[in-house]
């Protein structure tokens, strides 16, 4: 008996240790089952909001409500899939599998229930849907869940995780971890980066000691403004992607694939080879969603170069990850869970190559504003994200509920090829929808004038795509509930309790003696090559793969090295941004306007961002400069368009009753148009008094305002006063309402008209320039 | 700062970044053809027995609730 105890004692000891003590202890199996029930409850909120925005676009009624208009539910609706679904899913494995292959209890039990995070994707799940965004794509939460996600992912996780590695009882680091250490890390600087405002609230508090309104209280603006804005949101929603929804999975592939195919990963260097390529590469590729933008040449080249190198690491990855599979292929056909794998991990590789391809600037032409980008992420989200997920829950729920099996196999196979059917049906319309959009932006007819003028339509084509994109969305939302029943029908099986196994694994020694460094093998008596051949033997990595906080500073090095490397000189060039003497500050109601521009989400459907390609100045006009955005905070650019591009609307159409009229009823100024009606702006009033903190927020941050600060409350009543008689001059006979002075919609209107215009003015002369002040 | 980032042709820039990452590239490459296949299997294999109890039994009296 003493002899079977020792013999498993040997086993769990790590045959490098050095003596130290065998410890006892659990895992902390309860945070996993917490996170794995936060993921399937977020996932059917996610997927349902997605649903609901497919149909809204098919059945543009369906936005009978403001709070769930489009514009305000798509960001919902992209935070709940990445940061409450995924997020959930990452912590849920990071959770099982760090404790496992460290064997050791996380560092705190209770820091791991500080970090379990729903409080504050219930509190997005709250703003959102009113309105409080800051604007920018899948950073949208205001500064306040910003701090609070800040210290949950640096303080409450980032200090449990990197505790744990301290504690472990395994020397050395799998690559697994290796990745969520990279995630760990680079997460928490985009966020904190990104995420650099000044909150209007407390300069209304600290200048007049009340706070205007609720939604000055939450009300932010960047630092960052104009081009740098938008290259600091890029650089962030690029890597977000990539250490969001890559390199946590990726990490958690190379753990449970082998555990689900009972076999080790295909190779261990191309793991390694595959790790570094991608901390390395990714950071810097995030320009590439800026192509033909106003962003400088240059910094555009430099993001496409990295993204093209992206295929070598994220293929090889792919294919040590199928590889892994050799000689257990059998096995796919009788098991969902490594059918899921094997999807998950081909739509890896199928978005991996895309994602390089869209960066090439001349495909980037085409597919760029296209619902091509939108079936890109869906097939990496659904197929990649979504089924390596339910992979791991699957393969994870009988251990972790004790049953010993899942409830059904046959409704785990049956989700797996319901969802797999839903996921063709939406890319394969949607790439379908997204390059006939782009084709018909830029088709010509024989006189040389655009074939298509009128952009809706572009749209009205696009409707089968959008039915079929719905009922594909739907399978999926259907596929997922029955794997939730089936779930839930596996957790009903468990014991009463709880068995809590034993771990027995030795502590680790203080000393560790890896051997001598090794000695050059060269005849050369050049320095250099001898301690280029012992490098390349590789002991020193070995060394820093037992040192969690040296490797997580090394990995930190490489990030904020490719990070400042483009940064920099996008923030010091002048020539980047050229100064255009037109281009003036909003004026205190454009500014309010512009708010309820962000508020609404109409970036979600417009971008304001001409490229310099023929068929759009053809369509729009003169294209975007650099310098006619440097008030802009923040940026505005948008991603796609469901609708034309509003960069020169204050030059196309400056007709204050259409747009009035527009409005309220979309249709009766364009028949087919699927924009929601925002009649609410017509009824809601304008709060002036919230107007003067946003200025002075602005004029602190450099916006030369002059006496626009003082005067702010008064010229936004002057402006909103000359806007609301030209509704009424342009619309003679329509039903307006009263007051239309004090109503939102009059602010909104101000800033579609001065949008684009700057450009085309008088530059002001020397006084008026040194003076400053908005016109 | 700004007047000699100003002057400088970024043209390089992306030249700069390539040749930076191949050197990179290259050092990694050769560390982990040339690492050791003992090393490399042990590694490998780190997933696959991590987590078989020395035995089944209560930790303590305490049980886990059964909430989740």
């Amino acid at each position: 008996m003493a002899a079977a105890a020792a013999a498993a004692e040997a086993s769990f000891a790590p045959p490098e240790h050095t003596g130290g003590a065998i410890d006892e202890f659990s895992y902390d199996d309860q945070i996993v089952r917490m996170f794995l029930w936060a993921t399937l409850i977020w996932a059917l909120v996610g997927f349902l909001a997605g649903v609901v925005l497919a149909f809204q676009l098919a059945m543009p009624a369906l936005n009978f409500l403001p709070e769930i208009a489009f514009g305000r539910l798509r960001p919902l609706h992209t935070n709940a899939a990445i940061f409450a679904f995924a997020g959930n899913a990452i912590f849920c494995a990071v959770y099982y599998s760090t404790q496992r292959l460290c064997k050791t209890r996380m560092f705190s039990d209770k820091l791991s229930r500080l970090h379990f995070w729903q409080l504050i994707i219930v509190s997005a799940a709250l703003t959102l849907p009113f309105g409080i965004t800051q604007g920018k794509e899948y950073a949208e939460l205001e500064w306040p869940i910003d701090l609070a996600i800040a210290v949950v992912w640096a303080g409450f996780f980032g200090v449990n995780f990197i505790g744990t590695l301290i504690r472990r009882r395994e020397r050395h680091l799998y690559v697994a971890i290796w990745f969520y250490i990279a995630s760990l890390v680079t997460v928490a600087i985009l966020h904190i980066f990104n995420n650099i405002w000044i909150p209007v609230g407390i300069v209304d508090v600290i200048r007049t000691g009340e706070l205007a309104s609720f939604d000055n209280a939450m009300k932010s603006y960047p630092v960052y403004a104009g081009v740098q804005d938008a290259f600091m949101q890029w650089w962030y929603g690029h890597n977000a992607v990539a250490c969001f929804l890559t390199t946590p999975f990726l990490g958690l592939m190379y753990y449970f694939l082998p555990k689900a195919a009972d076999r080790p990963v295909f190779s261990y260097k191309l793991s390694i080879v595959h790790f570094w390529s991608l901390v390395f590469i990714y950071i810097w590729a995030g320009p590439h969603h800026l192509h033909y933008t106003a962003l400088p040449e240059w910094a555009a080249s430099l993001g496409m170069v990295f993204s093209l190198m992206l295929w070598m690491p994220s293929w090889g990855g792919m294919i040590n990850g199928l590889l892994t599979l050799r000689g257990a292929w059998h096995k796919v056909a009788q098991d969902p869970v490594l059918k899921f794998f094997v999807v998950g991990i081909t739509f890896y590789g199928m978005a991996t190559f895309e994602g390089p391809m869209l960066s090439i600037k001349t495909v980037n032409s085409l597919s760029h504003y296209t619902d091509w980008t939108i079936a890109h992420v869906h097939a990496a989200t659904l197929g990649w994200n979504g089924f390596m997920t339910f992979g791991m829950i699957y393969w994870r729920a009988p251990r972790l509920f004790q049953t010993g099996k899942l409830y059904s196999q046959k409704l785990a196979s049956l989700h797996f090829w319901i969802g797999t059917i839903g996921i063709l049906l939406y890319v394969i319309s949607i790439y379908t929808a997204g390059i006939t959009q782009g084709l018909m932006w830029r088709a010509f007819d024989e006189t040389g004038a655009l074939a298509f003028p009128k952009f809706i339509e572009t749209v009205t084509q696009l409707m089968p795509f959008y039915w079929i994109r719905a009922i594909g969305g739907t399978m999926y939302l259907v596929a997922t509930g029955i794997g939730v029943y089936n779930i839930f029908k596996t957790w009903r099986m468990k014991p009463p309790s709880y068995d809590v196994p034993v771990i027995r694994a030795a502590r680790l020694g203080k000393v560790y003696d890896d051997g001598p460094a090794p000695k050059s093998r060269l005849n050369a008596n050049v320095a250099i090559g001898h301690a280029g051949d012992r490098f390349m033997q590789g002991h020193r990595h070995r060394r820093w793969e037992r040192m969690p906080i040296r490797f997580t500073v090394y990995v930190t090095v490489a990030v904020i090295f490719a990070s400042l490397f483009e940064i920099i000189p996008t923030f010091l060039i002048r020539s980047n941004v050229p100064t255009i003497a037109s281009v003036k500050p909003y004026t205190p109601l454009e500014l309010a306007g512009r708010d309820i521009y962000i508020a609404e989400g109409c970036y979600n459907c417009h971008s304001q961002m001409i490229r310099p390609i023929f068929s759009e100045t053809q369509r729009y006009g003169e294209y975007s400069k650099p310098g006619e955005f440097i008030y802009d905070r923040p940026f505005q650019w948008g991603s796609r368009r469901i609708g034309p591009d509003l960069a020169r609307e204050g030059v196309l159409n400056p007709n204050a009753g259409w747009h009035y009229i527009h409005f309220e009823i979309p249709t009766e100024c364009q028949a087919g148009s699927v924009m929601p009606s925002d009649k609410h702006l017509i009824h809601q009033d304008l709060h002036c008094a919230e107007i003067e903190a946003r200025v002075h927020s602005m004029a602190m941050l450099g916006v030369p305002y002059g006496d626009a600060v003082t005067r702010s409350v008064e010229m936004a009543r002057e402006q909103a006063a000359d806007v609301a008689q030209q509704v009424h001059d342009n619309a003679p006979g329509y039903a307006i309402v009263d007051n239309l002075e004090n109503k939102k919609v009059v602010a909104l209107i101000a800033y579609l008209q001065r949008l684009g215009t700057d450009i085309s003015k008088p530059a002001p002369d020397d006084a008026e320039t040194e003076e400053g002040g908005a016109s | 700062m700004s007047d000699i980032m100003s002057h400088m042709d970024l043209a390089v820039w992306p030249t700069i970044g390539l040749v930076l990452f191949l050197i990179v590239f290259a050092c990694m490459a050769g560390r982990v053809l040339l690492s050791k296949r003992p090393h490399n299997e042990r590694m490998a294999s780190l997933p696959l027995d991590d987590d078989e109890p020395a035995h089944q039994g209560r930790l303590t009296n305490r049980e886990e609730p059964d909430v989740a």
